[in-house]
């Protein structure tokens, strides 16, 4: 498998760019390219070890039914957003502060004060701007294959899709610059599953993206089920993080630089479990359980081995059964009281592989520097109602802003609000 | 209702609207949505038989049935076709001047249609094996028990052979995209030879 990986991608040229500029957006239409594996046809026996145990065991559940939730792809007018029906601690207020961009998921922002927001089966990545108190946006490039990674630094904005990366130097002050395609350099396998990206830039300005395991439960190759880092070209590639199902989440602990993150753990196992994670660093190339040993060192039931949590680092914190826990970020600013500095918030999208809904939130969460005592608090509530048990609303990412406020962006809306608080 | 074109090219406008909003939502119903009217779909959907043949079995090779059709998937994959995501040039142009609410109506319409059956399968081995495979991939689960499917799950059951086939080996190799990507995960590797056998017990639901 990996060897006739890495034939494919020896083989495959560098892609060319068809571009258009679209007239009155200024935007770019990326051609779409699928991405098509050559793997060589899998043997009688691997298929069979498939069927048999790969994992889809709808009958250990109480609703054997489950199916994953659509997201919507029209515009949600902000008259449909139910606003009042979210909760916040005391003396935090929420506004919808940006909308009418279907499917927006991750945030990054730029150093003058652009935002980029990408996105999954969509294919877009937004970008919106602050102007006086009014947001604009519009689509910066379009029909990508699930382009949910992006990340700012030196003035350039750097946009993942499944396998392919994109450059866009100097764009805050160049909006039309045409991107630099990095594909090549980055080697990025091809598998769809699990392999929409999370990147950011570390403290070592290093970029890491996450690799995800292409399945629900499988032994992933050595080019899947890990979290890497690059220099920023592409070149100089690390696994920093060993067996992770797929994180879409992390960020940098602000004291002491070192990488925690989220993982949704596998399906099809139990409806209360195993427990999504977050996940704490402490040396490179740590081995985070996946397939064998999950959450606080439960064994899996179908990819068995001795000894499935010898050598694996345990999580910080135990985020929820099936709470699809995304995006992170270390709270830093000074707008919300002193005890939320040092502390996570953390979206939680909401489950699908369970018969009651859980997450649909934000939570916050309060650890030592060396992820001790960890606690885990609801922090922005009401997108879903347990007592319907439906949902009208699903948090992807948060963001803080340079005043202290925290962006939420809801992709199921596609809105983004902003929390703030009053002394 | 707007035209989805028009509000992403002139992007929109918005501002702070906490107060405001919270106070003309207590007093409005959050879900406000223009009605759906099927028959409205009826209208437009006539172009569509020529190919689908709704709600008889499409007479073309590879093509869906639509009749009995799930809602939601009909309209997305009408979406992702729309908007040049899912590449399916024929449909494209079809789609060209439907706007968000056609796409409701026409799958409101198709979806309330009875579909025909398949009848019954004279490969006995095929179908046997496709069953095997069926039960042990879990198509049920998403699916369901009779293969009808729910919300953005199609309806897989009673589809042409040869629609069915194609759709699974497009899924394994990524040539196909769904609105999330459970069948690329779950064809992961699957021989042609097991995929046939799967399409032809499906066909037969």
């Amino acid at each position: 498998m990996n060897s006739a990986l890495s034939r494919m991608l020896r083989s495959r040229a560098v892609r060319t760019l068809a571009m258009s500029a679209l007239a009155l957006t200024g935007a770019y239409a990326l051609a779409q390219q699928m991405v098509t594996p050559q793997s060589k046809p899998p043997s009688e026996k691997a298929v069979k070890a498939r069927t048999a145990s790969g994992g889809y065991k709808p009958e250990r559940m109480k609703n054997p039914n489950l199916a994953p939730h659509a997201g919507r792809m029209t515009v949600t007018q902000p008259s449909d957003i139910p606003l009042d029906k979210i909760r916040v601690p005391k003396g935090f207020q929420v506004e919808l502060w940006a909308h009418g961009m279907p499917g927006v998921r991750m945030m990054t922002r730029g150093s003058k004060g652009t935002i980029w927001a990408g996105t999954r089966i969509i294919g877009r990545v937004y970008e919106i701007k602050d102007q006086g108190g009014v947001r604009t946006h519009r689509i910066l490039a379009e029909k990508l294959v699930q382009p949910n990674g992006v990340a700012f630094q030196g003035g350039n904005l750097y946009v993942m899709a499944i396998n392919r990366v994109f450059r866009y130097d100097g764009i805050e002050d160049s909006p039309n610059v045409k991107p630099v395609e990095l594909t090549a350099a980055f080697k990025l396998p091809p598998e769809v599953h699990h392999n929409w990206k999370f990147i950011a830039f570390g403290p070592d300005s290093k970029l890491y993206v996450q690799v995800g395991s292409p399945c629900n439960i499988c032994e992933p190759s050595d080019q899947h089920g890990q979290i890497r880092r690059y220099v920023a070209d592409g070149s100089g590639m690390e696994v920093v993080a060993r067996g992770v199902r797929n994180s879409v989440g992390f960020d940098f602990h602000p004291q002491t630089g070192e990488l925690w993150f989220t993982d949704n753990g596998r399906d099809w196992q139990a409806e209360d479990g195993p427990q999504d994670e977050l996940n704490r660093v402490s040396k490179i190339g740590q081995f985070f359980g996946f397939p064998y040993c999950h959450a606080q060192g439960i064994p899996d039931l179908d990819i068995k081995k001795k000894d499935p949590c010898k050598g694996v680092t345990l999580p910080v914190a135990l985020m929820g059964p099936h709470s699809a826990a995304l995006g992170m970020r270390f709270y830093t600013g000074a707008m919300f009281p002193k005890d939320y500095v040092n502390s996570i918030f953390v979206a939680r999208r909401g489950s699908w592989n369970r018969t009651r809904l859980f997450g649909y939130d934000v939570v916050n969460v309060r650890a030592t520097a060396d992820g001790r005592n960890a606690k885990v608090t609801p922090f922005m509530t009401g997108f879903m109602d347990p007592k319907e048990n439906k949902f009208w609303g699903r948090p992807v990412d948060v963001l803080q802003l340079p005043d202290g406020s925290l962006l939420v962006s809801d992709e199921q809306n596609g809105a983004i609000y902003r929390v703030s608080h009053k002394k | 209702m707007q035209r989805f074109d028009t509000a992403r090219r002139t992007g929109v406008i918005c501002r702070a609207v906490s107060l405001t909003c919270a106070a003309v939502l207590a007093a409005a119903p959050c879900y406000a949505q223009p009605k759906i009217d099927p028959s409205r779909g009826a209208a437009k959907a006539a172009a569509c038989a020529s190919c689908h043949g709704s709600p008889q079995r499409p007479p073309l090779a590879g093509m869906p049935t639509l009749a009995g059709q799930q809602e939601q998937f009909l309209v997305l994959q009408m979406f992702l076709m729309r908007e040049g995501l899912r590449d399916v040039p024929q449909m494209a142009g079809t789609l060209k001047d439907f706007s968000d609410r056609d796409l409701d109506e026409v799958a409101a319409y198709f979806s309330r249609q009875t579909p025909a059956r398949g009848g019954t399968s004279t490969k006995p081995k095929l179908h046997a094996r496709g069953e095997v495979l069926a039960k042990g991939m879990a198509c049920g689960s998403c699916h369901l028990g009779d293969y009808t499917g729910q919300r953005q799950v199609p309806r897989v059951a009673s589809q042409r052979e040869d629609y069915l086939a194609a759709t699974l080996k497009a899924y394994r190799d990524n040539k196909r995209i769904g609105t999330d990507t459970s069948m690329n995960s779950i064809l992961y590797q699957v021989p042609d030879t097991d995929i046939d056998a799967l399409a032809h017990f499906l066909a037969y639901q």
